[in-house]
């Protein structure tokens, strides 16, 4: 009996290892791009002379090394998401990175050399304000953090403090601002609002206050905005009010000398807050005594102060008319004294260096660059300066613009490489097929068409076999011609206009929409952005559907893609309408949408244009449809739209909240009513369209009392088909509603461990009504059976795969925390698993149940390719009913493959032709010589 | 490779069998979940070890791993010795896993208390309240590269002879072609023991003829084949003894 057991686990198990990638098989048809989402900080690594890296710490919580010459990344690191690994300052000194993360809650120090931490330290509880390096005699060995209460130093070797204070008065006095002149004192700055300045320094070497002073300042309400230093310890303020420069010198003054603007000229622009920004490149040294100030949102001013004087040195005010627009100016170089300015001038980028000392601009550094007006404005620019070998100075910028995108530039305004990193946050995505090329139009013309009389089918036929021969022969003759090119020249460049289906529909569009509001359109086979768009009238905090409503199939008319983008908070709408293969906006005019939208639909029927129909239900309960031609409103029968509510099931909110509401996906096709019982009857599947899973949490978290219900209920008639509770256990909780199951995962709380429950639904051993299928006809409840399992791990998102026709069979995509994307067979999360094995159990393939679910990293569909922080995994059908696309999206991108049973359809691309052909050669040569013998043979026969 | 892959899901298959039995025995007792408080605005403490890959420099592998608590709800870096420490954790129960892609490392439990002391143990997902004690600070060494792939099936003659249907086939290929030119037919004595042995094994005296024999035992039941192979053999070497 056991041996018994042991063959029949050996052939299941044979028959399910299958699902693993071959070594051979990488990067054939899957592809991955890193992002690291927007810039917060960015240094430039100046340690090394010939360094390539660009290190960035970002708004999603990474921190990561660039390679400056290809954009691609050395080694990132991703914390943890929200708060809690927030980067709210990055200091870079020689080879050390210094990160305060998580409100000033911890201080981390990277080799960013190879990546890895040197150390990292709690600071202690309190507001982080600032962070400055701390450097005396030259040398930089100190890092000084200030909080809302305290102020702490750390050794940048080891992390170890050096010393505590508390802040005096710190429940009055708002401390702001750090400063280190390189004299081995530290200048903490705090601020009484509109009332005084409180100077406190201290002595590095113990953290004894050596002085402490307070300065008059009734005009000022926030340091970090209106005042910076300068020069030799001298603090300089702006204030917009009183239009004048107020300085002060630490060491010595106890007053401010005010300067009005007026006296130098200058103008402050209506309701603008001038901003102040200094320059320190060395923190072992004092700061420039040049400085920039903004009056303007265009207009920038160098300007010095020396020992008391202010000079202005170089007004960057738009010269000629209106036309250039200044954005942004920053200081770059530790040597060269430089200043980088740039100029938008419509869709122009304009750069170039001046000499911070004399403001002169500097020979040859002028560079124009065209950019994309689609990418909106340069938001922040990262300058690396450098010595050419012939002492002029050359420089590099890294632009990030309005759109999320990284532009790197080399001097004679030249594009080293762009990243698009608003494809870090991937919000939702479709696959639409690409269209057919006018060759395969007309084949498939052919069969649509009718007959029309046997001689001119005939021609048309041979026609057609002409036109694909013709293609045959060009294709050859393109292969021949490019196998005589060098391999580095040949590029199968993929655009927009050679753009076609491929035999087994496996290339298709990703349409992807991004939290920035910024469209892609992705090919999905290489990788490549075929085009984008950028929305700037998105709210930062809109929520986004995108809906296909009409797919490329329709010839002549264009694909048609809807993007819904809501505001969050006043829930008004606007409907973005689009063509997904060229990212072209549509001609059509959506509707106008006052009113804001509660919930939007799409309805299988189609306008005479063959566009699906989007209803759109705002909070009048009015219904807008899109398009709403007559046709449209003539299938829906009504001319006023309006709704009504045919049931209610009330869920107590006191005791539970609705999380999610899944039904089944639209295209999805079952092709077995039933599954074969191993006595050879059928136990039918109950197969209702209309079924909606609800989950809900309970809204008592206390780990004893809170648990998590899944409600099935008929969308139709709101007959509630099954309900369960999980008791002890809380969310997150993914679930997948597919064909006659749900698959749901949540924590038990009692047991600590995820677990997974799987509910099938089953109508009997008989089928009711086989033909149709009716909510409102359905006399009998279904059979419902449920099993639970353990995951040995958490669980990012879940996505079952899809197939063409449904015949193959189920495995459900699951995103795990450490990057990997399991491929697990649906047959695994199966209620009728036994716990005794019986002979009609083996006869029906089913795996005896255990507790836990095996993770196998055979079954990784990304190998080593992980990918961070998961959000969604989109899963599409391909024209082969074997193969499923699969998209992860999140931090990262990641497309593939998978072949749920195999590929049984096409032969396996290790198929050995070798093999089969030397086999029919030798068996053909063995009859011949065969035939030849046994005709020897007879004739000898007959001789005898 | 394919039967150690399956004896092994076997042996685990088997392994879970039995816990679920344990699991249920266990029942009664409970899981100790109420040994420890759960996360409170209380105390915050910090898991601290050190992972080790053999035989590799930590710089290779240290910048592309990450130390996951509890999934993603506490996360820590390596430094570039190997050691780790993940700050800010209240006190509960977690399982604390290394991953990176190229190596595997096994999960361990750490348990810590609400007045901070910790303990670590083998991960039990089946049976919570198991306690088999792991060192702590924790010292996770790598079990070895993860196995992504699977290795394709080559084609060889040895895996092509050794099929069972080709031995199937080739054996009474053998049997036919060998066995009337070992034994020699034109000996008189040897044909007498032949012919014995033919109405022996068949009780139809009318069937002198070899080859039509033969086709007779190719083409009936299995179960004859068999005997009569057995039976071949068997008398294979005699002949060959006496001939000698």
């Amino acid at each position: 009996m056991a041996k018994l057991i042991f063959l029949w686990l050996k052939c299941l198990v044979s028959c399910c290892i299958v699902e693993a990638v071959f070594e051979d098989q990488v990067g054939k048809f899957d592809w991955r791009q890193q992002y690291v989402g927007k810039i917060r900080f960015s240094h430039f690594d100046s340690h090394v002379q010939s360094s390539k890296k660009v290190l960035m710490a970002t708004e999603k919580n990474v921190f990561a090394a660039l390679n400056t010459r290809t954009g691609e990344l050395f080694w990132r690191h991703v914390d943890k998401t929200g708060p809690e690994g927030n980067i709210d300052a990055f200091l870079l000194h020689g080879q050390d990175a210094l990160l305060v993360v998580g409100n000033g809650r911890l201080l981390r120090s990277w080799d960013i050399s190879v990546g890895g931490l040197n150390w990292e330290v709690v600071l202690d509880s309190g507001s982080f304000q600032s962070a400055c390096l701390i450097g005396q005699q030259d040398t930089v060995k100190h890092v000084a953090v200030l909080k809302k209460t305290v102020i702490s130093v750390h050794y940048l070797s080891n992390g170890h403090q050096k010393w505590i204070e508390n802040l005096p008065e710190s429940e009055n006095i708002d401390y702001q601002a750090l400063y280190s002149g390189g004299n081995g004192e530290v200048y903490v700055l705090g601020i009484v609002p509109h009332s005084h300045i409180a100077i406190v320094v201290y002595s590095m070497e113990d953290g004894e206050i050596i002085k402490q002073t307070s300065v008059e300042a009734p005009w000022l309400s926030n340091i970090q905005t209106s005042c910076a230093v300068v020069g030799q310890g001298m603090i300089t303020c702006v204030d917009s009010l009183t239009m004048s420069l107020y300085t002060l010198d630490m060491h010595t003054q106890s007053k401010m000398t005010q300067i009005p603007l007026q006296s130098l000229g200058l103008e402050v622009t209506p309701h603008f807050h001038p901003v102040l920004v200094s320059h320190q490149p060395n923190a072992a040294h004092q700061p420039l005594s040049e400085f920039l100030l903004q009056l303007g949102p265009e207009h920038h001013l160098l300007l010095q102060l020396n020992s008391g004087q202010m000079v202005v040195l170089r007004d960057f005010k738009p010269v000629r008319h209106m036309t250039p627009v200044l954005t942004s100016c920053v200081f770059v170089s530790e040597s060269e004294h430089n200043l980088q300015i740039d100029i938008l001038l419509k869709g122009l980028l304009h750069l170039s260096l001046f000499n911070a000392e004399t403001g002169r601009r500097l020979l040859d550094t002028t560079q124009f660059l065209s950019i994309d007006p689609n990418v909106g404005k340069p938001e922040s620019i990262y300058v690396q300066a450098f010595l050419k070998k012939d002492d002029s100075v050359s420089y590099r910028v890294l632009v990030q613009t309005e759109d999320h995108t990284l532009t790197f530039i080399h001097l004679p305004g030249r594009v080293m490489w762009t990243r698009e990193e608003a494809l870090s946050e991937v919000v939702t995505m479709e696959m639409v097929e690409l269209p057919l090329t006018g060759t395969q139009a007309e084949l498939e013309g052919e069969f649509g068409k009718k007959a029309d009389g046997l001689l001119s089918m005939v021609l048309k036929r041979l026609s057609s076999q002409l036109i694909l021969l013709q293609a045959w022969v060009s294709h050859l003759w393109k292969l021949f011609y490019d196998a005589r090119k060098p391999r580095s020249q040949v590029k199968n460049e993929i655009s927009i206009e050679n753009l076609s289906r491929d035999e087994f529909n496996l290339q298709k569009m990703m349409v992807m929409v991004t939290a920035s509001g910024k469209l892609f359109g992705i090919d999905s086979k290489t990788g490549s952005i075929l085009w984008k768009q950028y929305l700037n009238n998105v709210p930062s905090n809109a929520a986004f559907k995108l809906m296909v409503q009409r797919t490329t199939a329709h010839f002549p008319h264009p694909p048609q893609c809807t993007l819904l983008i809501k505001d969050k908070d006043t829930g008004l709408a606007t409907l973005h309408v689009f063509n997904p293969i060229f990212g072209k906006k549509s001609h059509i005019t959506p509707p106008a949408l006052t009113q804001p939208i509660l919930q939007s639909l799409m309805l299988p029927l189609m306008d005479q244009d063959y566009a699906k129909v989007l209803l759109l239900i705002d909070d009048q309960y009015k219904v807008t449809a899109f398009p709403s031609s007559k046709n449209v409103l003539q299938q829906l029968q009504e001319t006023d739209l309006t709704t009504t509510q045919i049931w209610e099931v009330i869920i107590p909110t006191e005791i539970q909240k609705v999380v999610t509401v899944k039904g089944k996906r639209s295209n999805e096709h079952v092709h077995s009513q039933g599954r074969v019982m191993g006595d050879r009857s059928v136990l039918y599947k109950y197969l209702n369209p209309n079924l909606l899973a609800v989950v809900t949490e309970s809204t008592d978290v206390h780990q004893e009392r809170s648990f998590i219900g899944i409600l099935l209920i008929d969308g139709v008639t709101g007959r509630i088909i099954h309900e369960a509770v999980q008791r002890k256990a809380k969310g997150p909780v993914h679930v997948v509603h597919s064909e006659n199951w749900v698959v749901y995962e949540y924590w038990s709380t009692k047991s600590r461990r995820n677990e997974f429950s799987v509910i099938e639904l089953y109508e009997g051993m008989e089928l009711y009504n086989s033909t149709v299928f009716s909510s409102l006809d359905r006399p009998h409840a279904p059979h419902v059976l449920q099993q639970s399992y353990i995951f040995p791990s958490a669980i990012s998102a879940m996505e079952a795969t899809l197939t063409e026709k449904g015949i193959t069979s189920r495995h459900l995509l699951i995103g795990l925390p450490s990057g990997g994307i399991l491929s697990l067979p649906k047959m695994f999360l199966d209620p009728r698993r036994p716990e005794i094995v019986s002979e009609q159990s083996r006869e029906e393939n089913l795996i005896p149940y255990a507790p836990e679910l095996l993770i196998r990293t055979e079954w990784f569909i990304n190998y080593n390719q992980s990918v961070s922080r998961v959000r969604g995994i989109h899963t599409a059908p391909s024209g082969l009913e074997s193969t499923c696309l699969v998209v992860a999206y999140g931090l990262d991108i990641y497309q593939t493959r998978v072949y749920p049973s195999k590929q049984f359809d096409v032969l396996k691309d290790d198929y050995d032709y070798m093999l089969i052909s030397s086999v029919l050669f030798a068996l053909f040569f063995a009859t011949m010589i065969s035939k030849r013998l046994a005709e020897v043979k007879l004739l000898n026969r007959a001789w005898r | 490779m394919m039967h150690i892959s399956s004896i092994l899901l076997f042996i685990m298959y088997f392994a879970a069998l039995v816990a679920v039995s344990w699991c249920f025995t266990d029942m009664e007792t409970g899981p100790g979940a109420a040994l420890f408080s759960p996360p409170n605005g209380g105390d915050r403490f910090k898991i601290e070890g050190r992972a080790i890959v053999p035989g590799l420099k930590t710089q290779d592998w240290v910048s592309s791993a990450r130390v996951l608590v509890e999934g993603e709800e506490y996360v820590g870096f390596l430094r570039t010795d190997g050691s780790f420490t993940v700050n800010d954790v209240p006190s509960g129960s977690y399982v604390v896993e290394i991953v990176s892609p190229t190596f595997r490392f096994e999960p361990v439990r750490v348990d810590i208390t609400s007045k901070g002391k910790m303990r670590a143990r083998l991960v039990n997902y089946i049976k919570t309240s198991e306690v088999i004690r792991q060192p702590y600070p924790l010292q996770i060494r790598a079990s070895g590269p993860h196995s992504y792939f699977m290795k394709r099936e080559t084609w060889g003659w040895t895996d092509f002879l050794m099929n069972p249907m080709v031995m199937m086939m080739v054996l009474p290929l053998l049997i036919i072609v060998l066995l009337p030119k070992v034994v020699n037919t034109n000996d008189p004595e040897m044909r007498k023991e032949m012919e014995q042995s033919m109405n022996m094994l068949s009780p139809n005296p009318e069937l002198p003829d070899v080859s039509e024999l033969m086709t007779k035992l190719f083409s009936g039941s299995k179960g004859s084949s068999k005997t009569s192979s057995s039976s071949s053999s068997s008398k294979g070497p005699r002949p060959a003894v006496k001939r000698r």
